[in-house]
């Protein structure tokens, strides 16, 4: 990994469309502004994590977790 | 071709019933063979199943069933990865959780499932759309989807799923779905 210091104010370029701002600094917290062409894709790593954890647990579903929703129906 | 399944025991598919994933999904990276079952229950949940792997199968559905205005706002480079020209002649499905209490299910919008079904090539498509959940609960939108499916017939039913892309193109070139025989005709 390529590991770089950057001041406030001071930034990044990838590539030659995108830039990366070191916006504001405080205490243990970095703010980022992002400079990227429209069809890039940005987010917070957190939200990769939360759908690959989605897709784990969806995947321990079976036919039979539907029985009860099957019973919810035909009870109507 | 037969595959296994562990939930729904050998299934027959035909080689064009398979679509690839070429990133696999999100946390099953090395899986990139699917094919789509349908249970045929009365759900209107369908299975994402994986060729290679009997035990690994994703429940999902159409958006549209539960949530009349989704909009899976595709970017150019997300039609290009399953070399789709235009959104309207993709499927997509949302990723289903099915909790033990069934009344907290939940829905992915965040990142459905896009296929294209005249190339067979499909892709968990992360969108940058912020607002979408990763956990949508849709339960009740769910049942009352179904209870007004099942006021009328099962031609319509079934009708309405593929009826997208099966209208405008030549079935052999399309993914079909897997449509098991019924269980509670046996």
């Amino acid at each position: 990994m390529l590991v770089l210091t950057r001041k406030l104010g001071e930034s990044i370029a990838i590539d030659d469309h995108i830039k990366i701002v070191v916006v504001q600094i405080k205490g243990k917290q970095v703010r980022l502004g992002i400079k990227a062409p429209k069809e890039t894709k940005i987010h917070r790593e957190e939200v990769y994590q939360a759908i690959q954890d989605q897709n784990k647990e969806a995947s321990s579903a079976s036919p039979a977790s539907l029985d009860s929703l099957s019973k919810d129906l035909n009870d109507k | 071709m037969q595959i296994s399944t562990s939930r729904f025991g050998l299934i027959e598919i035909n080689e064009t019933d398979i679509i690839k994933f070429n990133d696999g999904i999100l946390g099953f990276e090395n899986e990139d063979k699917f094919c789509i079952v349908d249970p045929n229950d009365q759900t209107l949940i369908v299975w994402l199943q994986s060729v290679k792997t009997p035990e690994l199968a994703f429940p999902m559905i159409e958006p549209q069933i539960f949530k009349a205005d989704y909009q899976a706002n595709l970017l150019p480079a997300d039609l290009a990865s399953v070399q789709l020209e235009n959104q309207a002649q993709a499927y997509t499905y949302n990723i289903l959780t099915i909790p033990a209490d069934i009344s907290e299910m939940s829905a992915n919008l965040k990142a459905p499932i896009v296929v294209n079904p005249n190339t067979s090539l499909g892709k968990q498509i992360v969108l940058q759309d912020n607002k979408l959940e990763v956990k949508f609960p849709m339960y009740k939108e769910l049942k009352a989807a179904i209870l007004s499916f099942k006021q009328s017939d099962d031609s319509v039913r079934t009708s309405y799923r593929p009826a997208k892309a099966t209208e405008k193109a030549d079935a052999q070139t399309q993914v079909r779905m897997i449509t098991l025989s019924r269980p509670d005709a046996v």
